[in-house]
């Protein structure tokens, strides 16, 4: 109940200064005209909140394209309500996925090339008055054939004077996969979309996760986050055909095999994907941050794995230098390694029809397959508030060059792309 | 990795000096708590990266990939 006691406290200390804020002639007048009443009126008014919080809003627009002709167009908006002194702050962001493909996959499946439009919005609030606080968070993501909602808790607890914080939080999440595309239209028709009453696949998934932040020295702070999670339903994609093959072409599968030689070499059978029904997963993700006179070192690194066998590192560091008062400049690394899933196939064997003796699970995801992928690049932040306060409104520009390197798969054995961003934040 | 993890745990558990609040200014600047990365980026490294963990414990799903 305090969480939300502080919360509506937050909200009400806002609108009570954006009214005073929006009729400043109107409340001069009145006060003229009832002098009498004006000491009384300043007495009630002490009695009110002060509005002490801070509100910042952003604009983002990002982009992102390889060559395997995926290219996706993100604009998102988010803002922040937040009041050190009550300790309780709102967040909240929505985003626009705009994703247009031609990928080897959806040429491998004889699918035109499409486009598909992804809403996803957010909203966190957290309450902290001391050293106990509490957060609660929500988000949504819809598009034409999945809908996944996510909510979840957190507490931090903060002991030896702020030099340490833990943390607690539990996440719950529930996607209900569907199916679009013109093999579920009439011939002529526009592709359209199965009706969630009619196909549907529910994968839920729930998280824990356990954090230590620890200042280890006046410029550093360092922290560890494991988290444990369980996936259950059936997670497999519903446009994803696995080609067959007889045991000895399997075997001789060149890396990276073409359409061309795939389709004049598989058997007729070409079943959907098939995954375990559900996935146990860990990871640690240790974080340090350092500041030094001029320049802030940024370091992350995440290890993972789950029971399908999948084991990953992944590092991810950046440099940001101040460049005068209103430039600060980055280079950013980030490298990613990962084994494959214990059923993953470059090629999968099957029998001879009728019965075709299918293996259990089979995967045509490149992302469950042996690989490796290195970013690199860097980013700027301009700050463009008053002499006083410049960081009080910035641009941020990022550009990153991502590749990567599929280790065992057909169609493709690498992908270039890159992202790039540019947000304006400004404080309100 | 089990090196990077052992030195981690071992800087967290050995350089356990306390910091009084008047010593915090470097701590309290922008960068080092600024989320630079930015909602799409994160989202790109999700898709194309075999892992997850690490993040929000709210988050929703996707199709895609």
């Amino acid at each position: 109940m305090r969480v939300f006691a502080g919360l509506i406290a937050l909200a009400f200390a806002s609108v009570a200064h954006a009214q005073e804020e929006a009729n400043p002639a109107e409340q001069s007048v009145s006060r003229k005209d009832h002098g009498e009443h004006v000491a009384s009126e300043r007495t009630a008014s002490s009695t009110k909140l002060d509005d002490t919080s801070t509100k910042r809003a952003a604009f983002t627009v990002a982009t992102y394209a390889d060559d395997d002709h995926v290219t996706v167009f993100t604009p998102s908006i988010s803002g922040v309500i937040e009041n050190v002194l009550e300790g309780a702050s709102l967040k909240g962001r929505y985003i626009v996925d705009v994703v247009s493909a031609a990928s080897a996959d959806v040429v491998s499946t004889a699918s035109p090339r499409w486009s598909e439009i992804r809403h996803a919005g957010s909203l966190e609030a957290k309450y902290k008055p001391k050293n106990f606080g509490v957060t609660i968070a929500g988000s949504l993501s819809t598009e034409p054939d999945y809908f996944s909602f996510g909510v979840g808790s957190e507490m931090t607890l903060d002991l030896n004077d702020k030099n340490t914080t833990l943390a607690a939080g539990f996440g719950f999440g529930h996607d209900d996969v569907g199916r679009c595309g013109a093999e579920n239209s009439p011939a002529g028709t526009p592709a359209s979309c199965t009706s969630f009453g009619v196909f549907q696949r529910v994968v839920n998934r729930t998280s824990f996760n356990f954090g230590l932040t620890q200042l280890l020295g006046t410029a550093t702070v360092g922290a560890l986050v494991l988290d444990v999670g369980l996936d259950s339903g059936d997670q497999s994609k519903p446009y994803r055909y696995i080609p067959m093959f007889q045991t000895d072409v399997a075997h001789a599968a060149p890396l990276g095999a073409s359409l061309a030689w795939v389709t004049a070499n598989r058997l007729p059978e070409r079943p959907l994907e098939q995954l375990p029904l559900s996935k146990r997963r860990v990871s640690i993700t240790g974080r340090l941050a350092h500041r030094f006179d001029g320049s802030t070192l940024k370091l992350e690194e995440r290890i993972y794995g789950d029971n399908w066998a999948l084991f990953a590192s992944t590092t991810d560091a950046r440099w940001i230098f101040d460049a005068g008062k209103r430039v600060a400049l980055w280079p950013h690394a980030r490298f990613h390694a990962q084994s494959a899933v214990s059923f993953w196939k470059r090629a999968y064997v099957s029998g001879d029809a009728p019965g075709w003796d299918l293996p259990t699970f089979r995967t045509g995801d490149r992302e469950m397959g042996p690989l490796w992928t290195t970013t690199a690049g860097g980013g700027m932040y301009f700050y463009l508030g008053s002499a006083a306060e410049p960081q009080k409104s910035r641009l941020t520009i990022q550009l990153d060059g991502i590749y990567t390197s599929f280790l065992d798969d057909l169609y493709l054995t690498s992908r270039s792309g890159a992202i790039g961003s540019i947000s304006f934040e400004v404080e309100l | 990795m089990k090196l990077v993890f052992a030195i981690t745990l071992f800087a967290l558990a050995a350089a356990c000096t306390h910091v009084a609040p008047y010593e915090r200014g470097k701590l309290a600047h922008p960068t080092m708590n600024d989320e630079v990365s930015g909602p799409a980026a994160e989202h790109v490294y999700a898709v194309h990266e075999g892992a997850t963990g690490g993040g929000s414990v709210a988050e929703s799903g996707c199709g895609c990939n």
